[in-house]
């Protein structure tokens, strides 16, 4: 159940990010609502396999995008991993490591794809891009990071309740 | 007797009497004052009565009047939305039609190219690249490096193709170069991307006169856009001394932001010209 919920919410996430969040910029920066889901989903989901979903998930982002496809695949599994590690070591509050984790993927990310930039020789200025691009880009993430949180937390519940009644 | 028969007869002559006199002074309107004097308190009377009936009769009847009129007010209401609707739902039918009508009017001024109708169903999840997502591909006869463009000009190229998806870069990637002219110079340039979403206009030979607000077109050299496609215009120019050439900045005739149809140029090829590159 926990896994169809979790691919179910990343096909929507998908779709709204392609369709509706890559056209709402702030500046020059927009928010990536499926990094948001999967730090949700590593903070409150507890199945053994649920890094498949997000592996097969950052394949299916890293084949429609312009950015190389490890990319996002690297992306995602790396904010999953640490969503878990940060779930089960460091801070008990879920909200609390949901920014921790959105500010620091957002960050990895971003630096990600500007060394990518940089190695296909893309003329770019760094300062541009830290603050029109990379900036507005993280208070975004960090403002749909409540939203997404509860949503995720309450689809998280409600599949692993099921399942455990099963 | 004859005296009763009398006494009756002149009474019954003189009521009669009286009688046509009163119908001949009423006739006459001789009587109206007397009447109006009459009748004025009876209809005062008639109308304080009157009005406190109805009042009566609203007291006890009005929520009953009270509820029909709401019930009225949300009939009227949702047959305001419905209508409202309806009208919404017109308006965007004629920005589509207007969209097509000028795609339409794009493809009859140039009729030497091919063109293939698309939507634009989403925008490249990295804000570091200018891309856009159309819903044609492959099965429809789309390939690499095909160019797009709306009725206004230009909006890039193919750059990826599944079976009934692309993806097109466009000009203000900061990969995309365009090789254009200046309708009004009659000099080559490039117009290059930028990682903003800005398009700039660059190697303009130093001397040229080039006027803000001149037309930029594509001039078809490198093999990757057919010529005489509207670009842009030129926005603002800067010219260093130490330089070989000018720069600007261009505005895109097409808002990209908003772009919401294209036309894929089918029977346009891309040249690769790398092996020519010594």
């Amino acid at each position: 159940m926990t896994y169809f919920i979790g691919a179910l919410s990343f096909i929507l996430a998908l779709m709204l990010q392609y369709g509706i969040v890559s056209q709402t910029p702030l500046l020059a920066g927009f928010a990536d609502l499926i990094l948001l889901v999967v730090a949700s989903w590593g903070l409150h989901q507890r199945t053994r396999y649920f890094w498949v979903v997000i592996l097969v998930m950052g394949a299916m982002v890293g084949a429609i995008s312009a950015e190389p496809m490890l990319i996002p695949i690297v992306v995602y599994m790396a904010v999953y991993l640490a969503a878990i590690w940060v779930r089960e070591r460091i801070l008990q509050s879920p909200l609390l490591a949901m920014f921790f984790i959105v500010f620091m993927g957002t960050l990895f990310q971003h630096l990600l794809y500007m060394v990518s930039l940089f190695i296909s020789r893309t003329a770019f200025a760094w300062r541009e891009a830290i603050f029109n691009i990379l900036l507005p880009s993280l208070i975004l993430n960090m403002l749909l990071a409540i939203p997404v949180h509860a949503l995720i937390q309450e689809l998280a519940r409600t599949s692993q309740t099921k399942a455990t009644v099963i | 007797m004859k005296l009763k028969f009398s006494l009756r007869s002149i009474r019954n002559t003189i009521i009669a009497l009286v009688v046509m006199g009163l119908l001949f002074l009423s006739v006459a309107g001789y009587l109206t004052p007397f009447f109006n004097f009459s009748t004025n308190p009876i209809i005062r009377t008639q109308s304080w009565l009157t009005e406190r009936y109805t009042a009566f009769r609203d007291f006890f009847n009005s929520p009953k009047d009270m509820a029909t009129l709401r019930e009225q007010n949300t009939l009227l209401q949702s047959q305001l939305a419905q209508a409202q609707g309806k009208v919404i739902e017109q308006q965007e039918r004629l920005s589509q039609i207007q969209i097509v009508t000028g795609l339409l009017d794009f493809a009859r001024a140039n009729p030497e190219h091919s063109y293939l109708a698309a939507n634009v169903i989403g925008r490249e999840v990295s804000p570091y690249r200018q891309y856009i997502i159309i819903d044609v591909g492959s099965s429809q006869g789309v390939t690499h490096g095909m160019p797009v463009v709306t009725d206004k000009g230009l909006v890039g190229r193919i750059d990826n193709v599944i079976s009934n998806a692309a993806r097109v870069e466009l000009i203000t990637d900061a990969n995309s170069v365009v090789n254009v002219r200046l309708q009004n110079a009659s000099v080559e340039a490039q117009v290059r991307g930028s990682l903003m979403g800005e398009a700039t206009l660059e190697l303009v030979p130093q001397g040229t006169d080039v006027q803000i607000g001149d037309a930029i077109l594509t001039s078809g050299l490198g093999g990757n856009y057919p010529p005489n496609i509207f670009v842009g215009q030129v926005l603002a120019m800067q010219s260093k001394q130490n330089t070989l050439f000018q720069s600007g900045s261009v505005q895109p005739v097409v808002d990209f932001a908003v772009v919401s149809a294209v036309m894929v140029i089918t029977n346009f090829s891309q040249v690769d010209i790398a092996p020519l590159v010594p």
